[in-house]
Formats: structure tokens, sequence, C-alpha cells
């Protein structure tokens, strides 16, 4: 081994410390890339193998009731593949231990195995036996989340008829890999109950014999599924359908989506700043890391070797520590994304769903932070290499310090030497103070913006379910019905008001711009459901208008007093042309209102409705939802705070996680500046401090010189650590927006000062393990020597 | 005794030719004039102790020699190569081929045992000595694997002595090689510089202010204030072994 890289490695080996400091970093801005990207591959994978094995659908189709002859209709269309009628009825289950009722739905299995799409995946148990019509297969989500086991039975009322399900297996169906309740954006496991019985017993209980309402297409790869689909249309509209949906608009498959990019999103914002953070630090330690040895590079110089291989060992140690951190940041990535697949394994329904790792990702990450690091060290390197080797080897002559604008007057009075100290080095070096100051406001940027999507939570629920949606729990009924049906509901146990709803599923047109919707009939002057313009202000109902929600006014690009088409995709279907009113502001959803005599008006009805918002008083839930459960024709039920707690329960779920990596990988950040910086100012500073020392202070205030440097940095950071954290977040905002849900950027007083807890314990570790080296000095030798 | 001519003997042609070299570094202070104007010829064999007060010039004359730094004006001609005006790869090549140098804080690599740091010229140097004899030679061979923080003083600056001329130099250049070193320790690498410099038949050139050594000289050179003061030529030269102080 030649003699170079003996020194390289014992170099790397006493600079182990710093180097590990740095090496984390770069590992973290891998880390991250590796995490994001690799369980990015991992679901869409599992999704594509899942959607391939079931055969899930293109095109899903409800209707009334149609002859099973007709399937041969709709599978004659040009470019249909497969066919696949279903009968699917539903109901209210009671559940023991559970207070409201949950929506049960019970879908015919196929007769023939190779017609089926949507195929459900069984998971335990078997299937139901042709023999016994009781038996049903169940959700396997809907089963873990109330604890009913096989073997168990329940019951259900469809179309007035009590049937009892006895559970023999549980399933995954590609169908209901999320199954958002109506009326509420997020799946609610405990309420949404799937039965697949022997298409017999679902004939029978429906009393729909040789006959579907139900229907799902698969269609040819690469024909015009939108020409299709209006085929389908055709084809069914006379037995009592709506329109068909894509499956870009499949409840489930639409929440998956949404789900899919939100982490497309924080894969594409966060890794690549916490790799440019990194790197950057790492550049910037990497050359006063090197400014340190400029000696050596001056004595290598003088016993004639070349610039360049003066360089070499320096370069060579950067590559080595940039490349420890890289394989450091792939392992970390590569575990963090197996504990990743592991969680969404729990809550992303898919039968299988193993970890991968994103090559691709780490490579390019890697290559960029080694990169970074070696061109980190090349500029110090430089520096030193362009010196004459007689003044790169003389001790750097002490630096010119000058009076300034902190010198003279009261400040003399005011501040201490030892303040001074700090306050000169720092305003010597502006450059350098600058950076190591960015770098830790770096740190908290990340702090904050990854924290505040807690905040932004809690303004969407209180938003949207206590100033807008103002019910406790809302009733679906299984068809539209007159004033008698709210009057029913009125007189349930705890009942405090109830409002008549009336919503109609919707295409909405302008523009040239197609979105579907629905519009919501509300009753003028509703106390229960207010929608509200920007300033939260109660907007009142019109009845020659719609309040259109911003979100989908934007999307329409449409604004007041612009007309808009839109076509109604149930019943008759008809076109109706509206004017918008008033814009309302929602963190979820593309809600438009009208007043629901209008609705009811343009679609040639009377004073019906089809679901009812209720207030219940909160001691008589138990009561209330007991006697629900036997009020035949009501389809569902959804509760506030059920909702509001499975929103909470799923934020934490799939946030938490990664925003806890977030937080530590900031918090890393913070650590790595803060101790490299210190550590640096300890090596550069060693004989200025072993003199105060002998001068006769004592430890602490000589590690005051030290430590307040980086302190003062720190509080400097803090404001533009604080300001980068805003614009951040907002940018976070503007990329994360879903018609699910939309955040609003607010940061909290507490994600503020949580942020800057850990920012300041990040900043205090680092300070306290240096600190410790003042502690330690050997005041001769260090004196002896020449620095 | 005393010979105050710039010029060596003539016997022998000069392995350095020095006519009007200055040397101006620019500080935030203003110009310091380090040196003004010297004109010198040493040839080769010769042993040459440069004595002079804290900024006389002495280090900077030795530095632009040894190829570590440039003049501002003038001429500097090693062998017919003219340093002032050479490449930085000419310099490179010179150094690596023709210079040792020793310093005063010997510069040892810390990382590095005490074969290693020789190793570390013999690495690259054209035609070296083995390392262990280079060692051998200043009396370190039983030392040869322990660091410099396990080493003495003394010890440390013959390890910098074997470093330097293990690559067989043509000129060995000294700043204040016993500047941090007692006297008995100093004596020894003195001794260690005549024996290895008598070895490989170099040119010594040697800065210190400590006016004792001189007499181990042909000739002695006083600067002062960036010019040569005088040069005496020795005519009883000492043993290192005879000095204390």
């Amino acid at each position: 081994m030649r003699v170079l890289d003996i020194k390289l490695l014992r170099d790397l080996w006493r600079l182990k410390w710093q180097a590990l400091a740095i090496s984390v970093l770069i590992a973290v801005g891998v880390a991250v890339t590796v995490m994001a990207y690799s369980s990015q591959k991992a679901l869409s994978t599992a999704r594509e193998q899942y959607y391939r094995e079931t055969r899930f659908a293109d095109i899903f189709a409800t209707l009334k009731r149609a002859p099973l002859s007709l399937t041969r209709r709709l599978a004659a269309i040009n470019g249909v593949r497969a066919v696949d009628p279903r009968i699917i009825k539903s109901g209210l289950m009671e559940v023991r231990g559970q207070v409201r009722p949950a929506i049960a739905q019970i879908i015919s299995l196929p007769e023939r195995d190779e017609e089926a799409l949507n195929r459900i995946v069984l998971m335990a148990g078997r299937l139901p036996d042709a023999r016994q019509p009781h038996e049903a297969v169940a959700l396997k989500t809907f089963l873990d989340a109330t604890g009913l086991r096989l073997g168990d039975e329940v019951s259900t009322v469809i179309g007035g008829r009590r049937i009892t399900l006895r559970i023999v297996g549980a399933a995954l169906s590609p169908e209901y890999i999320y199954m958002p309740s109506p009326g509420s954006t997020l799946p609610d496991d405990k309420h949404q109950g799937i039965f697949w019985m022997t298409r017999a017993a679902v004939e029978e209980a429906a009393d729909l014999d040789g006959a579907f309402n139900a229907v799902a297409i698969a269609i040819t790869p690469g024909r015009n599924e939108a020409a299709i689909r209006a085929e389908v249309d055709a084809t069914l509209a006379p037995y009592g359908a709506g329109v068909a949906i894509p499956r870009a608009d499949q409840a489930s498959h639409a929440f998956l989506e949404a789900e899919f990019k939100e982490l497309k999103t924080s894969g594409a914002i966060f890794p690549p700043i916490f790799l440019i953070v990194a790197a950057g630090l790492v550049h910037l330690v990497m050359s006063r890391l090197v400014d340190v040895e400029r000696e050596q590079i001056g004595l290598l110089k003088a016993f004639g070797y070349s610039d360049f291989e003066a360089a070499v060992p320096f370069l060579r140690l950067a590559t080595l520590i940039g490349l420890g951190g890289a394989i450091m940041g792939g392992a970390l990535g590569a575990w963090l994304s197996q504990g990743i697949t592991t969680l969404y394994r729990e809550f992303m329904r898919f039968p299988e769903l193993t970890g991968d790792f994103h090559f691709a990702a780490f490579a390019i990450s890697a290559l960029l932070a080694t990169g970074l690091t070696a061109a980190g060290a090349l500029v110090a390197v430089r520096r030193a290499t362009r010196l004459n080797p007689a003044v790169a080897m003389a001790p750097p002559r002490p630096t010119t310090y000058r009076a300034g604008i902190l010198d003279g007057g009261y400040f003399d009075a005011m501040i201490d030497p030892l303040s001074r100290m700090i306050l000169r080095t720092l305003f010597r070096f502006p450059v350098r103070s600058f950076m190591t100051c960015v770098g830790l406001a770096a740190s908290l940027m990340v702090l904050l913006a990854t924290q505040f999507v807690y905040d932004s939570f809690e303004v969407v629920l209180d938003h949207s379910y206590y100033r807008i949606q103002r019910w406790s729990d809302q009733v679906g009924l299984a068809e539209v019905r007159g004033p008698s049906a709210v009057k029913n509901l009125t007189q349930l146990p705890g009942v405090l008001a109830a409002e008549p709803i009336r919503s109609i599923p919707v295409i909405f047109r302008a523009n040239g711009i197609e979105e579907r919707g629905g519009l919501i009939g509300l009753n003028p002057g509703s106390e229960l459901y207010r929608p509200r313009d920007e300033d939260g202000q109660a907007l009142p109902l019109l009845s020659d208008g719609l309040i259109l929600s911003e979100a989908l006014a934007s999307k329409l690009k449409v604004g007041i007093g612009d007309p808009l088409l839109v076509e109604v995709t149930e019943g008759e279907r008809r076109e109706l042309v509206l004017t918008v009113g008033r814009l309302s502001h929602d963190y979820s959803g593309t809600p438009a209102y009208l007043a629901r005599p209008a609705l009811n008006r343009l679609v040639s009805e009377g004073d019906v409705a089809n679901g009812v918002l209720l207030l219940v008083a909160s001691d008589a839930r138990a009561d209330f939802y007991h006697a629900l459960a036997s009020v035949p024709l009501v389809a569902g039920v959804v509760s506030r705070d059920d909702t509001v707690a499975a929103f909470r329960d799923i934020v934490t779920r799939s946030f938490s996680t990664t925003m806890v990596f977030y937080l530590g990988f900031a918090g890393a950040i913070a650590f790595g500046v803060s101790y490299n910086a210190s550590r640096i100012a300890f090596s550069e500073r060693v004989r200025d401090l072993a003199t105060l020392e002998v001068l006769g202070f004592t430890h602490a205030e000589t590690a005051f010189v030290l430590a307040g440097e980086i302190v003062v940095l720190a509080l400097a950071a803090m404001p533009l650590g604080i300001l980068g954290g805003h614009l951040l977040a907002d940018a976070i905002v503007a990329a994360y927006g879903r018609d699910e849900m939309r955040l609003p950027s607010g940061i909290s007083a507490w994600t503020h000062g949580v942020s800057l807890l850990a920012f300041a314990v990040a900043i205090g570790l680092s300070l306290i393990i240096v600190v410790r080296r003042v502690f330690d000095l050997d005041l001769v030798s260090v004196l002896k020597t020449r620095d | 005794m005393l010979d105050t001519s710039t010029n060596a003997s003539s016997h022998s042609l000069p392995i350095f030719e020095i006519r009007g070299l200055t040397k101006v570094y620019t500080t935030e202070a203003g110009e310091v004039h380090a040196l003004r104007g010297v004109d010198l010829d040493i040839v080769p064999g010769e042993m040459i102790v440069l004595l002079g007060p804290s900024g006389s010039g002495k280090s900077t004359l030795l530095n632009i020699l040894g190829g570590l730094d440039r003049a501002t004006s003038g001429a500097v001609v090693f062998k017919g190569l003219d340093l002032a005006g050479a490449s930085d790869r000419t310099l490179t090549m010179y150094r690596r081929r023709s210079v040792g140098f020793i310093f005063q804080f010997f510069n040892l690599t810390a990382s590095l045992t005490a074969l290693e740091n020789v190793r570390l010229i013999t690495d690259i140097a054209a035609s070296p000595m083995s390392a262990e004899k280079a060692l051998t030679l200043v009396g370190l061979a039983d030392r040869m694997n322990h660091f410099p923080a396990q080493l003495s003083g003394g010890q440390q600056q013959r390890v910098a002595v074997a470093r330097a001329i293990a690559k067989r130099p043509e000129v060995l250049f000294c700043d204040e090689p016993t500047g941090s070193l007692d006297s008995e320790s100093g004596v020894q690498v003195l001794e260690a510089i005549k024996i290895v410099a008598g070895e490989v038949g170099a040119t010594v050139l040697i800065v210190t202010h400590n006016a004792d050594i001189a007499s181990i000289a042909d000739r002695v050179i006083r600067f002062s204030d960036g010019r040569i003061h005088t040069i005496e030529r020795n005519t009883s030269k000492r043993e290192p072994r005879e000095l204390s102080w």
C-alpha cells in the first residue's frame, strides 16, 4: 500500500466522528430519496399485480333491474373484453359492540369464474357453499375492524326483509381496497361491511331472479374507453341506469390514486430538499475540513508532489466519506422502506405487498451526494494548492480583526471581552458565518414544514365538520322520499333537529372541461349545513344560482355570474344551465349547493329528499342507532364523531410514520451542521482556547467562547428558518391539493414550539459533545506544538 | 580568515547563481520588502549557514532557492535552470528530484510512522536510498515504527533529516533545524545533517538564529534588512559534537 493511502486511512480514522457526522447528513439525503421512491415502487407494483390477477374492471354501472340476457348485448359492444353482471344491495347492520349500525352491501358472486371481474382474494376460510344460502364471505377489513370472526352470524334488512348471514370466509377485493363512506371522503372500516354470497342467495334476497342491477366491464387495452362507456350508457339507459363511471372515478381506485399522488408529492418534495441541504452542508464542512489540512498540502508540495498528487488524498478522503454516507443511506433507505411497506401492508389492503428497492433513486442520489462532497473538498484543496508551499506551510497569519460597528461607546461597557471574541469571529468570516446560519435555518425549515401538516388537518376538521357541516349524523335513504321520511326520523330517540337534504349526481361542464360531482340541495336557512365563504361568513342559499366551491370553480375555470352546464346522471338525465352565484370555501370535496326546493323544481320533483341531516343528543346515540336499524329504506348513516375519529386515525397511520422519520432527519441535519461547525471551530481555535485557560479563564468561560459562536448563529437562523418553513409549507400545500382534501398552510404556535425545541435539542447535543473537548484540553501539548 | 567576496572559490562551477534578487510581500498593512537585492554564488558540496535577526530575509531566500516561493524580481539559476521564471510543474519536479527540506517544527505527518514519513519521499523520488537506510544513517534504526508523537523532539527532527536526504538531494535546506530543540538534541541533529549530507554529497544551507552553529559551516552569510550584510569563510571548521549552547 502506498504511504499516501496509509495516511488516508489513518486520517479517516482520526476524523472518524466528523466523517461520521458528514456521512450521516449524506445518509439522510440518500435514505429519504430511497425510502420515498422504493415504497412508491413497491406500492405501484403491488397494485398493478393485484389489478391484473383479480381482473379489475374498467367501467362500472348501476341500474334498477335488467335481465341477464342483456349481458350478451353489452359483451357485443366493440372493445368490450368481459362483462360481469352482479346484484348489489345494501342495508343497515347492527354489529355487537358498535353503537352505530354499519352499512352492509351484499354482492352476488359470479356463477362461472371465467366471467368474473373484480375477483375476490380469499384470505381465510372458504367460499359459500351453494347448498347453504346464508353463507357469506366478508370483506376482511370489516372483520378486522369489528372483531367479527369466521362462523359468526350477522343480519341485515334488505328490501324490508331481514336476512341472516353466516360468515365463512374473509376476502380482499380490488374494488374495495378503500371504502369511502357516503358523506365522508375517508374509509370507515368499522361501518362498511361488504359481503359476497352465491348468486342464488342474493337473487332471492333482492327479488332479482334472472336479473342484475350492477355491472362491471373490462375493455380491450388500447380501446377508446369513453366511446365504449357511451355505448354502455345507451344500452343500459332503458333499465334505470345512472351514467357508467370509468375506473378513474371508481371510489376505491380514486382514493388510492390520490394516496399515490400524495406519496409521489412527498417523494418529490422532501428528498430533493434533504439531499440539497445535506450536500450543501457537506460541501461547506468538507471545505473547512481541508482548510485545516492546508499545511499538509504545502508539505507534500515542498517534497515535490505535484498539485494533483497532493490533492488526490483529500479528494479520496472526501469521496470515501461521501460513499460511506451513500451506502449508509442506501441501507437505511432500504430498511425504512421495508418498514413503511409493512405499515402499508396493514392499511393499503393489498393481498401481497413486498418491499422493493429503487436502485435508480439510490444511484442518482448517491452519485449526487458523493460528487458534491468531493466538489466541496476540491474547492478547498484548490485553495491550498494554489498557494506557494512556503505560504501553505507557514502558520496562517493571525487573522486581521478590526473594531466593528459593535465596538466603542456603550458596547464596550455592555459586552465582555469573551463575547467580543465571539462577535468579531462571526463578523470576520461573514460568508462562513452566513453559510452555517443557512444550514441551521434549513434544518429548522424542514422541521416546520414536515410538522405543519398536523395543524392543517385540525383546521380542515374544524372547518368541515364543525363550521360547515354542523350535523351529528347524516342518514341516507335508499329511495327519494317525501316529508314523511323526515318526520319519521325526527321521532327517533335523541333527535334534536332534522333537515332533509337532496343530493343528485351530476356532470359539470364549462369551457370544454368536464367534472363529475353532485348537486347538494339544502333547506334555505339550514342550521345544520352552512356553506361559508373565504372569510368564514355563512352564505345564504340561492334559488336562482349555485354556490360553487372555489376548487370546482377553478377546475372548471368559471367565476361568479358564469353559466354552467349541469348534466344529471340519474333518472331522466336532463341537462340544466345554472349560473354561479357565490363561491364557497371548502377544504374537502368539490361541492355545489342549491336551495332544495329549487333543485327539486329543476328535476321536476315535489318536496322530496334522499337524505336527512340530524342533530342527535350525544347521550342518546345508542338508543337512536338501535331504533334507526329497524327503519325501512335507510341505506346508511354517517356520524360526524366517527368520521372525525376515522380521519384522525388515517392521518396518524399514513402520515405519522413518515413525519417521524422526517422529524428525525431534520434533527440529524441540525445536529450535523452544528457539530461540524463547532468541531471545526474547535480545531481552528484550539490554541486560542488553551491560551484562555492558561490565562486563568475557567473551562466554562472557554467553552462559552466556542459554543457562543454556534448559539449566536442558531439564534440568527431562527427567523430565517421560520420564514423558510412557511414558504415550504405553502409550496407543499400547493403540491398536495386533491379533491378529497386541500390543506391550509397555517403553522400553529404548538408546531413552532415543537420544531424549535427539536432544533435546540439537536444543537445542544452537538455542543455538549464538542465542548467536552475544552475540558479535556492538554494545555502544554497544545501550546507547544504549532497548529 | 575573513573573505568578504560575494563569490565562492572559483575552482568549481556554482550550483546556484543569484543575481539582484528581491521579494516584496503585499499585506493589508502595506508592502514588506523581504529581500532588497541579493547576489550570491553557491558551489556544490558547500555547507553555508545563514544568520540574521527575524525578518532579515534569510528564510525568504531559503524558500525561493528551495522552489517554495517565487522572487519578485532578479534571477536564481540552479545548474542552468532559471527558478525565477520556472513553471509550477518545473518547480515541482525541481523539488521532487533535487531538493531536501528540514523545518524548525519538523512537519512530520502525525498519522504516519517514522518509516512511513520517509517513504512519503522514497515513493516519488527517482533513485532514493531505502527508507530504512536513511533512518539508520540518522541513528533511528530502532525507532522506525514509532509515530511522531512517540518520539522526542530530537528524534522527530532526525526523522525529518532522514526524510530530506532519502531522495539523495543535491541541495539540503534546513530552516532553524535546531530551533525547537535543546542543546544536546540539537547537536545530534546537526551531526546527522553533516553525516548524511556527506554521504550523498549534498550542498547544505542552514538558516539559524544560533551564532554558535556558524562554526560548522564553510561560509557564514549574515543578513540584515533584506540584504547580505557580510559573508565570512571559516578557516577552522568545528565538528557539531564540539558545540553546545
